[in-house]
């Protein structure tokens, strides 16, 4: 069987590498609750690069414009058109912000415009259950970016699955922190992380 | 003039003696008749319904002799074995008739549709036809010729050379779900998306962590009245050996994929062992054979009733044999996922196919009739079987004894009303 590798997007624009604990706090998440055979390391990989269509769900994060390249571009409506699934989060959590319009319009160039996702979708009890939709952030709590609590997240539906989730929550900043921190949580913020995995695999 | 009354009783005993002896004489001779008739009959293709009505009244022949050029149809043929069960000698000649032969068969397939099956002279060019209208034209190869015909409406006709061979429609396959039983990863994933999305409606149950599964529809209980085919992923799906071994004896369809013949509780049902994991033999799917950029779990020592579906390198990939009521379908891969992401052309849609046939060829087939209809599948072997094999030279004919002549009857009663209405003329009883 597969082992399941968390693959981060690199792209030539922007600072995709902004968030390097998010994927080591997933993988731990991953291994902690669940069985699924999972590759302790993670994978970067390009997006214009045809190793993208070895793992069929990669996270893309950033704080600056994004503008994919011809090549980003056509490897990543080729890698959605045969089943891969894009995992999009706004570092910046601003919906005003440079990363969440230049990503926005790429993903509408690439593969159609996202949009609202229901709360009831099952992405939401895929594993754990969320009946109120996407959790919280203590980005979105705080203030910071928008100074939104966005209540939904956004998604590309293909053949009734998700192909593009994007999110307006900034987990990369709420799951950015060592694994070995969680001790200090009272619940565990990075449990929705399991519900995306969980659903890639199933769905 | 008066005749003299011995006179007229001679006359009467003679007329009474006459009609006696010519009823006796027509007795006699309709039950052993004694002369034959020399006819040279013939007939071809063109004008066999008139002489087959000609010849099923009397005078019966003894035997007939048919020059052919086109086979006969089914009922003439018919026709003609019931004409040799009474007892007619039936020959024939028909070295032009071209030898067609259809049969038709449902595909196992959320899309519908059939296999047609077709022979007709190698090189000839043939229609396929159904009842709206022409649906293909085909250049024959030598032994079987095999189509696939996405929507047919009513009877199948190969037509090659003027001779047409017809096929009544299959009955309707029922597709049933497929069930899906495994732990969650990539190939779950990616196999029940193929699936789906070539139109097979899927269940299944994946397991996430212990007492957690990620269900889709209703996997359970699996009974062949709901689902067709149970695909097992992985030894995760041990646990539902019991059930699993009970619905393939029943008639429901098992794929056994990848190393889920490991477990000790599916291995009597699988068409052999696994070997130890065979690495890809080639970097890139961009080949005839894109499967061989996948590794595989090679099938050893096959069951004695197994058959090997797919070698690699001399090793089986893929393996089939049936089990009570159903079909086990073993398949050593499990990364098919790769290829419908990572290989040339058009991957999806193939690796689409490649897990719609392998759920066919296991599925469990409940059918509906299509309703009877009249087939004539091969029509020049039905005529062998009809007739036997053609004679080289003709037989003469011959057609037993007269029809009785008309004139007979007409002279025995006027004979016998001639000696009746005398005798009652003269005032005798």
């Amino acid at each position: 069987m597969s082992t399941f590798t968390f693959a981060t997007a690199q792209y030539e624009s922007g600072d995709w590498d902004s968030a390097p604990l998010v994927p080591p706090n997933i993988i731990d998440t991953i291994a902690r609750y669940t069985e699924i055979e999972v590759n302790p390391t993670g994978a970067v990989v390009s997006l214009a690069s045809p190793d993208l269509l070895r793992y069929p769900l990669v996270f893309l994060t950033g704080h600056l414009p994004v503008r994919f390249t011809d090549a980003e571009r056509r490897q990543l409506r080729e890698f959605l058109d045969r089943g891969g699934m894009l995992f999009v989060d706004d570092h910046n959590h601003d919906i005003d912000g440079v990363f969440h319009k230049t990503a926005t319009e790429e993903l509408v160039r690439t593969i159609g415009a996202p949009v609202l996702l229901p709360n009831s979708h099952p992405l939401f009890s895929s594993f754990f259950h969320f009946p109120d939709g996407p959790p919280t952030t203590t980005q979105e709590l705080n203030g910071w970016g928008d100074n939104l609590v966005h209540k939904n997240l956004f998604a590309v539906v293909r053949e009734g699955r998700i192909a593009v989730l994007y999110s307006s929550k900034d987990y990369s900043s709420e799951w950015g922190y060592h694994p070995e921190n969680k001790r200090f949580q009272s619940v565990d913020n990075t449990r929705f992380a399991v519900n995306i995995v969980v659903y890639a695999l199933t769905a | 003039m008066r005749l003299p009354p011995d006179s007229r009783r001679r006359l009467e005993l003679a007329a009474r003696v006459a009609a006696i002896a010519l009823i006796a004489w027509m007795v006699v001779r309709a039950l052993a008749p004694t002369a034959r008739v020399e006819i040279d009959e013939r007939s071809d293709s063109r004008s066999l319904g008139a002489a087959l009505a000609q010849w099923t009244l009397a005078p019966v022949p003894t035997s007939v002799h048919l020059s052919l050029t086109q086979a006969p149809n089914a009922r003439d043929r018919d026709w003609l074995r019931a004409l040799g069960r009474a007892g007619v000698r039936v020959t024939w000649t028909g070295d032009s008739i071209a030898a067609t032969v259809i049969e038709v068969a449902a595909r196992t397939d959320p899309a519908g549709g059939v296999h047609a099956y077709v022979s007709a002279p190698a090189g000839s060019r043939a229609t396929l036809s159904d009842a709206v209208g022409l649906l293909d034209s085909v250049a024959i190869g030598s032994g079987v010729n095999a189509l696939t015909v996405p929507i047919a409406s009513g009877a199948l006709d190969l037509g090659a050379r003027g001779e047409h061979a017809r096929a009544a429609p299959p009955d309707s396959v029922l597709p049933r779900q497929i069930v899906v039983l495994g732990q969650a990863g990539w190939e779950g994933k990616f196999a029940i998306a193929s699936l789906q999305e070539r139109g097979w409606k899927v269940s299944s149950r994946l397991r996430v962590a212990p007492g957690i599964f990620a269900t889709q529809g209703t996997p359970l209980p699996l009974d062949t009245s709901r689902a067709g085919v149970v695909v097992v992923l992985d030894t995760s799906a041990a646990a539902y050996a019991g059930a699993i071994t009970a619905f393939e004896r029943n008639g429901g369809g098992v794929v056994l994929a990848g190393n889920s013949a490991l477990a000790p509780a599916l291995r009597a049902l699988a068409p052999g062992r696994i070997g130890a994991r065979v690495p890809a033999a080639s970097l890139s799917f961009a080949s005839a054979t894109p499967r061989r950029a996948l590794g595989f779990y090679p099938i050893v020592s096959l069951a004695a009733d197994a058959v090997a579906l797919e070698s690699r390198d001399g090793r089986v990939a893929a393996a089939a044999r049936r089990v009570g009521a159903g079909r086990v379908v073993q398949l050593g891969y499990d990364e098919t996922w790769r290829w419908r992401l990572a290989g040339s052309g058009d991957a999806p849609a193939a690796h689409r196919d490649y897990w719609s046939a392998v759920v066919s060829a296991a599925a469990y087939r409940a059918t509906a009739p299509t309703g009877a209809s009249i087939a004539d599948a091969a029509p020049l072997a039905s005529l062998y079987a009809a007739l036997g094999p053609p004679t080289v030279s003709r037989a003469p004919l011959a057609i037993v004894g007269a029809r009785l002549p008309w004139w007979m009857l007409a002279l025995l009663a006027a004979l016998l009303l001639g000696e009746w209405g005398s005798r009652r003329l003269r005032g005798a009883r």
